[in-house]
């Protein structure tokens, strides 16, 4: 009857990836849907209001503030340094940690948008990222603003700190991706993640510097990818310096490995999605 | 809701639309409880399965020509809006093949509206972004959309804020508005007043007119009776019958009355 190809062709799912290519083109036809889905998620939550936005200013303060008040109490003294280093990877560390949550929660919230249209599912833990990403900006200008009261000097080492964000960015985004993935078979990733989240933050140089760990805690850091990033960011942007090169590329191999792998296992699972949700 | 940006395929009356061929479908469900993590864990020594599957569609093969309109009837849970969303690839079959010749909007049931809380303004600018149309073309028929749901200010509020029938209307203007080569609507056509339904009548012929192809899932039989060229008929995920639309509907209202019939030696 027909003399010209089908447009479109279904077929049963069958592991594997799909035609890169073409999702690649699907994906990016619909960038636009991506931040504007983040923006109506922010805007359920209040995000787009004035004092939504004072309060994604302020949580971050305070948060700094009661780690600040342990580290004096635990440790019994502590310089600005010290709180510089704290606030800077606290900031960066929640970035990590919102993309995580944001992500896990993103397939399964979205049930409803996946079972009436046709789109890349890898859009949903995208728009989780940029709402993590939108939420932590504000916290580099509280950052700065406290850098600056403090009285650390300022430099061109500095500039590291973009890589350095742009390595994490990249972690975060594939953490994102695998974890929005995992949680559709394993419902309670949701529940487990706050515990996890805690324990990743005490055994990540965050709340100490890796110069006040016993070398022999250093090699086990070795399996955290958060160490070297938090390292390298601590070193740029509160110390001024230049990270060590071999940061740079720990953090880097974890970034671009989490996210191969977490785009491998969404694009290979996600046409099963829409009868799991 | 799948809006697409308007093609360049220009379809003749006749041609092939869509061909579904063997399709089978099954979904995937937990028997009581969500898919958890201690749940595999514990059903791990006991190699017990904990998940139970669902057969939606079995071997269906319809194939849909241009410039017809298909009328698809069945009981709750037959399988229809499951054969819709299988044709709008949204859900991969499990078995056979479906063929698809031209660009897809769906219009189904919940489809505009998945984020009750935000307006139906912004729900048609998400649903339209997410099917993959730009901001311009978006834009461009919004006003076209909102005159003929004839929201009024409501286009503004929440969706939430929604009656059902003023959701169908929303999702049924986005649908037409858009002009896809393949329209199809799930149940729009049921909670609309009567004033809507006429008006969506009214449109579904103009569009037949356009030498588009129709699949319309509906309970409204007197729909189904005065805008389809065919229907068919699917029980309990398997296509009974299919064939002009009186003799079939008057089979399906048959057995419906009486509870079975001749084809189906099963109860409903
Ligand atoms: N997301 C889902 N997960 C598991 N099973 C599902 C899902 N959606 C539908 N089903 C099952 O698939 C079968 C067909 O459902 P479907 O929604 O296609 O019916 P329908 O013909 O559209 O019914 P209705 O007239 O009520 O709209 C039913 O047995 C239903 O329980
Ligand atoms: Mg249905």
């Amino acid at each position: 009857m027909n003399k010209t190809a089908p447009v479109e062709v279904y077929e049963p799912f069958k592991a594997g990836l799909p035609p890169l290519k073409r999702y690649w083109r699907m994906l990016w036809k619909r960038r636009s849907f991506i931040t504007e889905y983040a923006r109506s998620e922010l805007h359920e939550k209040h995000f787009d209001t004035v004092f939504g936005q004072v309060w994604l200013i302020i949580n971050p303060l305070l948060l700094s503030g009661v780690y600040f008040l342990l580290i004096v109490i635990i440790a019994g003294n502590s310089d600005k340094m010290r709180y510089a280093h704290l606030t800077a990877c606290l900031f960066l560390y929640y970035f990590v940690n919102h993309s995580m949550s944001g992500g896990a929660k993103s397939v399964i919230k979205g049930g409803k948008l996946i079972l009436n249209t046709a789109f890349p599912r890898i859009m949903l833990p995208m728009s989780a990222w940029v709402i993590a990403l939108i939420r932590f900006l504000p916290t580099m200008i509280v950052f700065f603003f406290i850098r600056s009261i403090l009285g650390l000097p300022w430099g061109w080492n500095m500039l590291w700190g973009i890589p350095v964000a742009m390595i994490t960015g990249t972690f975060a985004l594939g953490l994102s991706i695998l974890i929005s993935c995992a949680n559709v078979y394993f419902r309670d990733i949701g529940s487990f993640l706050p515990y996890f989240a805690r324990t990743w933050l005490y055994l990540s140089p965050i709340l100490y510097e890796v110069k006040n760990l016993k070398p022999k805690l250093r090699s086990f850091e070795l399996l955290n990818p958060l160490y070297s990033m938090m390292d390298a960011w601590s070193r740029a942007i509160v110390h001024n310096q230049v990270p060590h090169l071999e940061s740079l590329l720990k953090g880097a191999a974890w970034a671009l490995g989490t996210l191969l792998v977490g785009t491998y296992f969404f694009l290979t699972r996600e046409r099963d999605f829409a009868v799991r949700v | 809701m799948t809006l697409q940006s308007e093609s360049d395929f220009s379809p003749k009356t006749g041609e092939l639309a869509v061909s579904v061929q063997h399709l089978g479908l099954t979904y995937t469900t937990t028997i009581d409880r969500r898919p958890t993590l201690k749940a595999r864990v514990r059903s791990l020594g006991r190699g017990a399965k904990f998940t139970r599957v669902v057969r939606a569609l079995d071997d269906v093969n319809l194939d849909v020509p241009y410039g017809s309109v298909l009328g698809i009837v069945g009981a709750n849970g037959a399988g229809k809006s499951t054969m819709m969303r299988a044709i709008s690839g949204i859900l991969p079959p499990s078995q056979g093949r479906i063929e698809v010749y031209g660009k897809v909007s769906t219009l189904l049931a919940l489809g505009v509206g998945f984020n009750p809380s935000l307006s139906g303004r912004e729900n048609v600018l998400l649903g339209g972004l997410a099917g993959g149309m730009t901001r311009k073309e978006i834009a461009a028929h919004f006003e076209e959309i909102a005159d003929f749901a004839e929201l009024g200010d409501a286009i503004e509020a929440p969706m939430r804020t929604y009656s059902s029938g003023m959701f169908a209307r929303l999702g049924f203007s986005v649908a037409v508005t858009v002009r896809p080569d393949i329209l199809l609507i799930d149940e729009a056509l049921s909670t609309g007043d009567a004033h809507f339904k006429e008006k969506s009548l009214n449109k579904i012929k103009e569009l037949r007119g356009d030498n588009r192809a129709l699949i319309m899932v509906s309970h409204g039989l007197g729909t189904i009776r005065e805008v389809c060229n065919e229907v068919a008929w699917l029980h309990k995920g398997q296509l009974i019958q299919r064939g002009e639309p009186n003799a079939i509907v008057d089979a399906y209202e048959k057995f419906l009355h009486v509870g079975k019939s001749a084809a189906i030696n099963e109860d409903i």
